[in-house]
């Protein structure tokens, strides 16, 4: 597979405050990956730094072989949706798609067309008058349809409804497998794209702290539970990534266990449940589990 | 290992496309309510209002001595001059709101500031055209009929059509790249960024005018300024003109679309 | 789809499942991983690595140009392997919880003979 980016030793600062501190990760083509992390741990700055909209306080990025930043020959294969685009004044939703195939090589105008009325998205109203969902969804058509060997989606449907949402995640799979590309999703509703992300890099205070294949991920925890007294003597030595108590009973998530300790479990009578994607990297970073709720 | 997907993969495009200069340029033009239609709407509100103003001053006049007297005094009109600062105002909008939009799609502020530049150097000469047009059609009418003058005041709009095109579309250009500078200002330090650069301009100015008084050159400037023209004026304003484009390209080159 | 077992073990499963009930006869094409992928609204990826097991196993071939199809002799092998498993993952439960409950080994039979007769 090849490293479409390369990341190392990656720190930016603004004054006192460091947002990424010394991340080094690296991204190869065609897969989905998802960006995950709390409000603030550093996500977006982190992709805005990939696509050269901001500099590196320190560090080396290479991305398609070559640093983003002014970088023109680069810089058209990349796309990066936020929720936060601002659009120039009085531009309407055709405004934005008449000019994007000027920036975009691989544009596709006709499936620009059938997002448009997937989304319900009127094209002659001024953005400033359009509803949220209805701006997020000119952000969300525009990373779809430009193609973009590299695309970055910054939680740009977190204005979307959930029926948009699963409008976006279809249509996102469904062009994917047609037309592969390299996909970064970042966002705080892991559960929702769980299931689309093959390679997961978590991001905590500025930190990468979990870079691994989804798969593996998930099969690196499991959750015990039983009688208190029971669960601690079975988790005794292992690793408790996190606890939970009520009354007698507890709940422990402890790492990998193999057949002989599954076996043991079940013959205490212990119950073991798998650990969702969101449950795991909640629980090994840090703040508490409402940071990782849908806020919108 | 079986194929992952049917489909093609979309690798990188390594050659560079059409150049993204002219991308930025065809961007200051898509929206042209604000840059051209809305100014010239304006513009024409203003000429109709300065008719009704000449009409009504005229209509007070029976003696044909004063009414010639009074359109003498028509000639030092400044009604124009408002289309000037408001290219100025269009600049300075224009990089704060298409600048995040640019870079979002991928733009280099290289290719960002060279393509809006072109854009306000075709839209000065746009501009310039027309009021040249305007000029001579004021000639034409007498003044509209009323001996007004807006478009050819004692200031400008005299001379030959080269000329006219010249100062009027260079006079335009000028206020634009001020915009520009101002608006790269704003963009990257944002609003104390900008009280600053006018604290700075405004220390500079009043530091040439210290200059001039020290020097007793007012005269002189005086007697520059009534040979040069309108001509000489904005020829020696390309200068300032200039410096302000390249400031601003400096500017924007750590600018950031932080929202 | 639950999270217990990785993904495309469960695509994998699923298949096999229709293999053994007839729904996937021997020599017809299966749906490519693509419709899996969108159907079940997970990643393309992984849809092929539960089908990519299939084929390692020998059950599912891949035709070039048109696509999966269930191969000959798909239906025994899968019931084959079932069987190997259905002494850890059905049998063995099965006694350990009637040895829990205190159930002898002829009223486990009784009770299985009673199941048949249904």
């Amino acid at each position: 597979m090849t490293t479409i980016v390369q990341v190392t030793g990656l720190s930016k600062r603004f004054g006192r405050f460091t947002a990424v501190d010394d991340a080094s990760f690296s991204i190869e083509e065609n897969r989905i990956y998802g960006l995950l992390g709390r409000n603030g741990a550093g996500k977006t700055t982190i992709m805005q730094l990939l696509t050269g909209q901001d500099f590196p306080t320190e560090g080396e990025i290479s991305v398609f072989g070559n640093r983003p930043a002014e970088n023109a020959a680069v810089l058209q294969n990349v796309c990066f949706i936020k929720e936060s685009q601002r659009y120039p004044d009085d531009f309407t939703a055709k405004h934005v798609f008449e000019a994007a195939p000027w920036f975009f090589p691989n544009w596709d105008s006709e499936f620009a067309a059938r997002l448009i009325s997937d989304f319900r998205l009127p094209l002659k109203r001024r953005i400033k008058k359009l509803s949220r969902g209805q701006t997020s969804a000119v952000g969300v058509i525009v990373g779809l349809a430009s193609r973009a060997p590299l695309t970055f989606f910054d939680e740009p449907y977190l204005g979307l409804d959930a029926v948009a949402r699963q409008t976006f995640y279809d249509r996102l799979l469904e062009d994917y497998a047609e037309h592969p590309r390299t996909v970064v999703l970042s966002t705080h509703l892991i559960d929702e794209v769980a299931n689309l992300l093959e390679h997961v890099i978590v991001i905590d205070d500025g930190k990468i702290i979990i870079d691994s294949d989804a798969d593996a991920l998930r099969g690196s925890a499991t959750t015990v539970a039983g009688l208190a007294s029971a669960v601690d003597g079975f988790v005794a030595g292992r690793e408790v990534l996190h606890r939970e108590t009520i009354g007698g009973f507890a709940s422990v998530t402890v790492g990998p266990l193999d057949a002989a300790a599954r076996a043991s479990a079940a013959e205490q009578g212990l119950e073991l449940s798998p650990v969702s994607l969101q449950q795991l990297i909640v629980r090994t970073t840090t703040g508490s589990e409402s940071e990782w709720e849908d806020k919108s | 290992m079986t194929a992952i997907t049917t489909g093609s993969s979309i690798g990188p495009t390594t050659t560079l496309g059409p150049s993204r200069i002219v991308s930025v340029l065809k961007l200051q033009f898509v929206n042209r309510w604000t840059t051209v239609w809305i100014p010239l709407l304006i513009l024409g509100a203003i000429l109709v209002m300065n008719i009704a103003i000449w009409a009504l001053i005229l209509a007070n006049l029976d003696a044909s001595a004063d009414r010639a007297e009074v359109q003498e005094g028509f000639q030092y009109s400044g009604a124009s001059g408002y289309i000037f600062v408001y290219m100025l105002v269009v600049a300075v909008q224009a990089m704060n709101l298409t600048f995040p939009f640019a870079l979002g799609f991928g733009s280099t502020r290289r290719d960002y500031y060279l393509g809006s530049s072109l854009a306000f150097v075709l839209y000065s000469v746009g501009y310039g055209a027309i009021l040249t047009l305007l000029s001579y059609l004021e000639e034409w009418t007498g003044g509209w009929f009323l001996g007004g003058r807006m478009f050819t005041a004692v200031y400008f709009g005299n001379g030959p059509w080269f000329e006219r095109l010249f100062v009027f579309g260079g006079g335009v250009l000028f206020f634009f790249m001020i915009g520009v500078a101002f608006g790269t200002v704003y963009v990257r330090w944002k609003a104390r960024g900008l009280t600053a650069a006018f604290v700075l301009l405004a220390i500079l100015l009043v530091g040439a005018a210290a200059l001039v008084s020290v020097t007793n050159g007012w005269e002189a400037l005086g007697a520059w300024f009534a040979q040069a023209q309108a001509v000489g004026t904005v020829a020696a304003l390309l200068i300032p003109t200039a410096l302000f484009g390249i400031a601003g390209f400096f500017i924007l080159r750590r600018a950031t679309p932080k929202s | 789809m639950d999270e217990g077992r990785p993904i495309f073990v469960q695509i994998a499963e699923q298949i096999e499942n229709d293999v053994i009930s007839g729904a996937l006869p021997e020599e017809t094409q299966v749906p490519s991983t693509n419709e899996f992928a969108a159907f079940l609204r997970i990643n393309p990826a992984t849809a092929a690595k539960g089908v990519n097991l299939l084929v390692d196993e020998g059950i599912l071939y891949k035709k070039r140009g048109i696509g999966m199809f269930v191969a000959e002799g798909a239906k025994a092998r899968v019931v084959a392997k079932r069987r190997e498993k259905f002494q850890t993952e059905y049998v063995r439960p099965l006694v350990e919880e009637a040895a829990k409950l205190g159930i002898s080994q002829s009223q486990l039979t009784e009770m299985i003979r009673k199941e048949d007769s249904e």
